[in-house]
């Protein structure tokens, strides 16, 4: 029957842009969101008292019951009403929870608050970062996942341990499951209703009936238990699933079955891929929804197989900036897919992230984790790496390294605020030598970074307090034999990120007061501070010249390099292995998310001519053109910087003229920037390819570009959606590089 | 070793100068006069400023430093006198809106061996190496000769780019060093070529005989010109002179582009400045008249 269906996503392509953007729900299938939103926030009221992981169970129940739902002809997977990630239904609980532990660290929260202000960091309870284990979602399905946790549950009772905690933690998961268990029966009662023969809505309850009671058997219920688990986690139980598994390995074998038996062509099953991949694209998290590919086996042998190759053909056939996806990359990666891969890049700018095996596994075993471990490495997030099923990694502070700076021209006083956020290291008048000056900074750097520490270590004791992962932790096996909750504690390794935004910039800065201040003494200490205080006016030649000069991180310039990377080394020494509040430790992280923008609107002027309010460097890229010696400069001064200090990631962004990179030598070239900052010491890279003309007319006329991408950072968006000032920051940046390594047109 | 040769422009990660990822040194000083030259900067062997008057910020910097008047501030606005200008270089590092830019830098062998080798890692990865361009690199051969004589001892691949207008000794000068080498050919009518290039090109395609007769690969590039070169005959002519040559690989066909702006940076007359590039289907109608010749066109 489902063999006769026609390729149907042309037609059904409008509703599923639409499916979560403005979707219409048959009204007798529940209640209005509103109703339900104001029901539960009494019901939260009523429950007050009771342990959390029970409340938020009893209210994930209540929402599953009268939520409006959808089982469409137009489309291979159900709709839930409550698809609104700008509007989670337990965003007030949740934020009522948060300031409660908030008010109970009452010794860190106003040091919080303060750092926050100043823009010194970015820092909040993380619940970002939950990657569920894939394989027994699928291998034991929903009602397998309750009935493991029974056992554990009843594990403790015969042997006297179940204490009060540890019961609310299994009653938590029992109720959340169940009530997954109904709505799914739900889903299939509304298909039956409704289906009329539609051959589509019946195979879809068909569907629903086995992933009710047992496992997915083939591709499309695999697709539908994925898309149905992160509908749940993410979209419910309000803790995103920051990676919808390596796709390719998880479906390799169902597909494998279902073309040697016949069941589904390799067309229908494109189908299925297509429609789950526009799931993504229209609920259009502004981050992405990652999921990976590739990477090798054990037996060393690359794991690229059909699916990687037709998840990729089909993601490209949509052209579409969410799911993000993350390619593993090793030796033994085929050219042909690395091909396939960054022809995607070159011709649309793909949200597509290279990894680098080496780099994941040198990474992983500074802070302790095995070969294997690193081999098995969940990608999630935009760039993370983490052993699988075993590790949870938040990500609650963001570092802005060019705030230690500020704070040495002001003695520990952030100017725009007047906050004292750091130490201090005395007025400028007596840093009178340049080593005086990079001790001060380093010293105001260490303090934000206790400073952070001490927040983080506060807040970070009460993650289950403020959201308990009952959907997560019923995956996690270490979590339930522990009766923790996952995403808090529960886990095997509970680690912390402490994330970086500014490195090339504080390089440049630094730089630039050693050279003009210390070394050619065009001006004093005292100067640059009040040309920093003018917001440089009044200096414009003297932040010309700066500008102008190429000491700057990026260029391959060794003494800037190696000041980045002792910049880097500093925090990641600080950082890497020191004791977290959950029973793990913490990691250095090199990515920014949109750190660069926010924290640099609130950094006042730097001395490497940057103004105020100015973005500042992301990643382990440099500033926003500032990296004038082209391409091959840029990796060189990025392997200098060594990627294993930063075991949580390390990005680099590259940008290429659309000249170098066209034709068969453009495609070998790319391979070339790829293999050699891999073999280097890079562990991701991205590509942003286009010329300022381009983006220029684009400017001009949106209309002729609605498919045109930029990478921002670990996410790709599309360069109409961002705001003026932001495009304008990648027409500078692109001008950059036709300056430095656009070939002579002959 | 104080040999030094006189360079305009270092490019890395040149991807269309010869295999793989490449350093290409641009060699100033040309013998050719191409109307449509696309790096005017490297005909004059002498070093010499340009001025991009639309990066100019008219901020009065170089008026300061120029000895001999050549910059000059009218009721805010800068002006420069490029026949007052004596090319001392002072200008440049002072102009804060980067619209002064030197082209010609003298360089030591060792320190253009070291330029190159810093991409090692590229061509190791991608199978490039190094290609001398310019200008006309050959008159500079003893420079080149020295520099590919270190690289080579580095295994690195070595290509010239040449336009084949030098004496045949310079040819032996580099070619034992050589691995490769890109050969501009405009025309084969002498009548045409004299007038186009200001140039006989007897010599060009007497070299050019001779050196296919040396072993070196030879990749043969004609840049299509409108009014030129751009017709099937001119092409098809270019095609039969190849037929008899021995150890040439591939034909590139590199559609003409303006440097409009170089031209006015530099003073010079621009005398193409209408005239558009040739488009996809006219380069692939010219490819097919290189059909028959028997080797691969690109
Ligand atoms: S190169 Fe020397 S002479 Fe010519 S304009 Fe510049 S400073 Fe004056
Ligand atoms: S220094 Fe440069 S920017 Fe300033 S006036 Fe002279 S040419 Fe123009």
């Amino acid at each position: 029957m489902i063999a006769t269906l026609q390729d149907t996503l042309q037609t059904d392509k409008e509703y599923l842009r639409n499916k979560f953007r403005d979707p219409v729900f048959d009204e007798s299938t529940g209640l209005e969101n509103e109703t339900i939103k104001s029901d539960i926030q009494t019901m939260a009221e009523e429950m007050k008292g009771l342990p959390k992981p029970i409340i938020k169970a009893r209210i994930f129940e209540y929402i599953t019951r009268q939520v409006r739902i959808d089982v469409n002809p137009r489309d291979w997977f159900v709709g839930f009403a409550c698809w609104n990630r700008k509007d989670w239904f337990f965003t007030p609980i949740l934020h009522q929870w948060r300031d409660e532990v908030f008010h109970a660290c009452s010794l860190t929260t106003p040091l919080r608050r303060d750092l926050c202000a100043s823009g010194a960091v970015a820092m909040w309870p993380d619940f970002d970062h939950s990657v569920p284990d894939w394989d027994a979602v699928l291998e034991l399905g929903f009602s397998g996942l309750r009935e493991r946790a029974r056992r554990y549950r009843r594990g403790k009772q015969t042997d006297g341990t179940l204490t009060e905690t540890a019961a609310a933690y299994y009653e938590g998961i029992e109720i959340t499951y169940t009530a997954i268990l109904e709505m799914i029966e739900r889903f299939h009662a509304y298909a039956m209703k409704t289906a009329d023969g539609n051959p589509r809505v019946l195979a879809v309850a068909d569907c629903l009936k086995q992933l009710r009671h047992g496992v997915p058997r083939n591709t499309f219920e695999v697709l539908e238990m994925i898309y149905l688990y992160f509908m749940f986690g993410e979209h419910i139980d309000h803790m995103q699933v920051r990676s919808l598994s390596n796709l390719d390995q998880i479906l390799q074998p169902y597909y494998k079955r279902d073309i040697e038996s016949g069941a589904f062509t390799e067309e229908r099953i494109r189908e299925y891929i297509d429609y789950f991949l526009m799931q993504y694209a229209s609920i259009n998290n502004y981050w992405g929804h990652p999921l990976y590919l590739g990477g090798t086996g054990e037996d060393d042998r690359s794991r690229i197989n059909d699916l990687s190759y037709i998840i990729l053909e089909e993601f490209d056939k949509l052209n579409i900036t969410s799911p993000k996806i993350q390619l593993k990359i090793a030796e033994n990666t085929p050219e042909r897919f690395l091909n396939v891969a960054l022809d995607m890049v070159r011709r649309n700018n793909s949200s597509l992230v290279f990894l680098g095996e080496t780099g994941i596994k040198r990474a992983m075993m500074s802070v302790g984790f095995s070969q294997e471990q690193a081999r098995e490495a969940v990608i999630s997030g935009c760039y993370e790496y983490n052993v699988k099923a075993r590790e949870v990694g938040t990500g609650p502070v963001y570092l802005n390294l060019l705030k230690p700076l500020e704070l040495v021209f002001n003695n520990g006083v952030d100017p725009m605020t007047g906050l004292p956020v750091g130490c201090r290291t005395g007025d400028v008048e007596i840093l009178t030598r340049f080593d005086v000056f990079y001790r001060a900074y380093l010293q105001q750097l260490s303090f934000l970074l206790d400073a952070s520490f001490r927040c983080v270590d506060d807040f970070e004791q009460y993650l289950r307090d403020i959201n308990p992962a009952n959907v997560f932790s019923a995956t996690i096996e270490n979590s339930l034999k522990q009766a923790k909750d996952a995403f808090a504690d529960g886990s095997v390794y509970n680690t912390t990120a402490i994330l970086h935004t500014g490195l090339a910039t504080a390089t440049d800065a630094l730089t630039a007061v050693k050279r003009w201040v210390f070394e050619k003494k065009e001006l004093t200490l005292m100067e640059m501070k009040c040309a920093l205080e003018e917001n440089w006016q009044g200096y414009e030649k003297l932040r010309r010249n700066i500008l102008n000069s190429k000491e700057k991180y990026g260029n391959n310039i060794a003494e800037v390099d190696h000041l980045a990377e002792a910049i880097a080394r500093f925090c990641a020494n600080r950082i890497n292995l020191r004791p977290n509040a959950r029973g793990g430790f913490y990691k250095a992280g090199m990515h920014s998310a949109r750190t660069f923008i926010t924290l640099g609107e609130k950094t006042g002027a730097t001395p490497d001519g940057r103004k105020r309010g100015e973005e500042m460097s992301k990643n382990v890229s440099p500033s926003m053109g500032m990296d004038r010696n082209g391409i091959t400069a840029l990796i060189h001064s990025a392997n200098r910087i060594d990627s294993a200090m930063y075991p949580t990631d390390y990005a680099l962004d590259v940008m290429l003229h659309p000249t170098t990179v066209r034709g068969e030598e453009g495609l070998a070239a790319l391979r070339t920037v790829l293999r050699t900052y891999l073999a280097g010491n890079g562990a991701s890279i991205h590509f942003n390819i286009f010329d300022a003309d381009t983006l220029r007319d684009a400017q001009k006329h949106p209309e002729r570009y609605e498919s045109l991408q930029v990478r921002v950072c670990g996410w790709n968006v599309r360069f109409n959606d961002l705001c003026r000032k932001e495009q304008e920051e990648y027409i500078k940046r692109a001008e950059a590089v036709r300056e430095s390594t656009q070939p002579e047109e002959p | 070793m104080n040999l030094t040769g006189c360079l305009f422009d270092i490019k890395r990660f040149t991807v269309h100068d010869g295999p793989g990822a490449r350093t290409t040194l641009f060699l100033k000083g040309c013998s050719l006069r191409c109307i449509w030259c696309h790096n005017p900067e490297g005909i004059r062997p002498e070093p010499e400023p340009a001025y991009y008057a639309h990066k100019c910020i008219h901020c009065g910097e170089c008026v300061l430093v120029c000895p001999y008047g050549a910059h000059e501030m009218e009721d805010g606005i800068h002006r420069y006198h490029r026949e007052t200008c004596a090319a001392c270089g002072r200008c440049e590092s002072v102009c804060l809106g980067k619209a002064l830019q030197w082209y010609g830098r003298e360089m030591s062998v060792e320190e253009a061996v070291q330029a190159v080798l810093e991409d090692r890692a590229f061509y190791e990865q991608s199978g490039g190496g190094c290609t001398v361009s310019g200008g006309e690199p050959l008159l500079q051969a003893d420079f080149c000769a020295a520099v590919f004589a270190e690289l080579k001892k580095r295994a690195i691949h070595c290509a010239v780019d040449t336009s084949g207008a030098v004496p045949w000794e310079a040819f032996q000068t580099v070619l034992p060093h050589t691995d490769l080498v890109l050969f501009d050919l405009k025309h084969v009518e002498d009548d045409v070529h004299r007038q186009q290039v200001g140039a006989p090109n007897k010599w060009i395609l007497e070299n050019l005989r001779r050196l296919s007769r040396c072993g070196v690969p030879i990749e043969i590039r004609v840049p299509v010109i409108p009014h030129f070169n751009a017709d099937e005959h001119s092409i098809r002519a270019i095609g039969e002179f190849l037929r008899e040559l021995d150890h040439v690989t591939t034909v590139r066909l590199l559609p003409y582009h303006g440097a409009h702006s170089k031209f006015e940076s530099l003073g010079l007359p621009d005398l193409l400045s209408n005239v558009a590039s040739p488009d996809a289907t006219r380069m692939e109608c010219l490819a097919g008249c290189l059909s028959h010749v028997g080797i691969p066109v690109k």
